[in-house]
């Protein structure tokens, strides 16, 4: 590791900054996650029935970008309040391994196939995400 | 009969008791509560940003909250479950925590929230806009995530010994 000593980070020494990151981090994926839960509703048939699940991917992809930038942003700052607790964290590692995949399949298959099934998967993978942010802090 | 006893006699009853004690079901129920803000935040957020007008101007904003509000209710129904079975499950310690007080009341505001815009914005058959809409939706995105932060400061208080 660089000399980097944790007991320094803000996080650790301000009382207010690690519960303000946290809360940014949830408000900021309620945002990015449920725009991108609209579009999978949508291709399930549910939702904002009056416009294509390509229309809404349009509409709402600068909000989704904005959001999983501040989401991960915020994740970022969180790490670096204890990179090793979290790197040896088991849900941890499968959270970011879920992430990469979440947002590789978001980017690529997500915005240019419509189907149930990639609905469905798209759903299955951002949940998993949260399921294991939460199991982070039962480990 | 005080509030700490009614309090406690509901975290003592079988379905709390083993909510808290069920090193599964606790997480499990603590996600889809999540899950479910994520799921009901989007839909908020994209009534609130289309009642401010700066996503999809191309379609009334009334059509926005009628083919949402199903989905919606659903959401909120599902997140507000969740939220009882976890509160009740350690109510001994939820009752005296002033950020799950401030919670409550938040929640209590949103109901009075949606009555005071139900006519001029969320039942209003002619096109929503102007001063009314604008400021439903920017009190609601406050409430909201005011309601999201002290549901996560909730952990933080450290009751006086």
């Amino acid at each position: 590791m660089l000399a980097y000593d944790p007991a320094t980070n803000p996080l650790n020494t301000n009382e207010w900054a690690f519960p303000l990151c946290e809360c940014v981090h949830i408000a900021a994926f309620a945002f990015s996650i449920g725009m991108i839960g609209l579009v999978d509703l949508r291709m399930l048939g549910l939702g904002l029935t009056n416009r294509s699940a390509a229309q809404l991917m349009r509409d709402t992809e600068i909000w989704i970008l904005l959001g999983l930038i501040a989401v991960i942003t915020s994740g970022l700052a969180i790490f670096t309040s204890d990179p090793v607790h979290y790197l040896h964290n088991g849900a941890f590692q499968f959270k970011m391994l879920a992430l990469v995949v979440a947002i590789l399949f978001h980017y690529t298959i997500h915005r240019r196939v419509n189907g149930a099934a990639v609905a469905i998967v798209s759903i299955a993978l951002w949940c998993s995400l949260v399921l294991a942010g939460v199991f982070i802090g039962f480990l | 009969m005080s509030i700490a006893s009614i309090s406690h006699a509901i975290q003592s009853t079988g379905l709390a008791t083993y909510v808290r004690e069920s090193e599964l079901l606790y997480p499990m129920i603590m996600t889809t509560h999540l899950a479910c803000i994520a799921l009901f935040g989007g839909l908020i957020a994209v009534t609130d940003l289309r009642l401010l007008g700066v996503i999809m101007t191309n379609t009334p904003a009334q059509d926005v909250i009628a083919r949402l509000r199903p989905l919606k209710w659903a959401g909120f129904v599902i997140m507000i479950t969740c939220g009882i079975l976890l509160a009740t499950s350690k109510l001994d310690e939820y009752y005296p925590n002033p950020y799950f007080q401030i919670k409550l009341s938040l929640l209590a505001l949103v109901g009075v929230h949606a009555w005071v815009f139900r006519k001029s914005v969320y039942r209003r058959s002619a096109p929503a806009s102007g001063t009314p809409a604008k400021l439903a939706a920017a009190l609601s995105l406050l409430l909201w995530t005011g309601i999201l932060s002290m549901g996560r400061w909730i952990a933080y208080y450290e009751p006086p010994k």
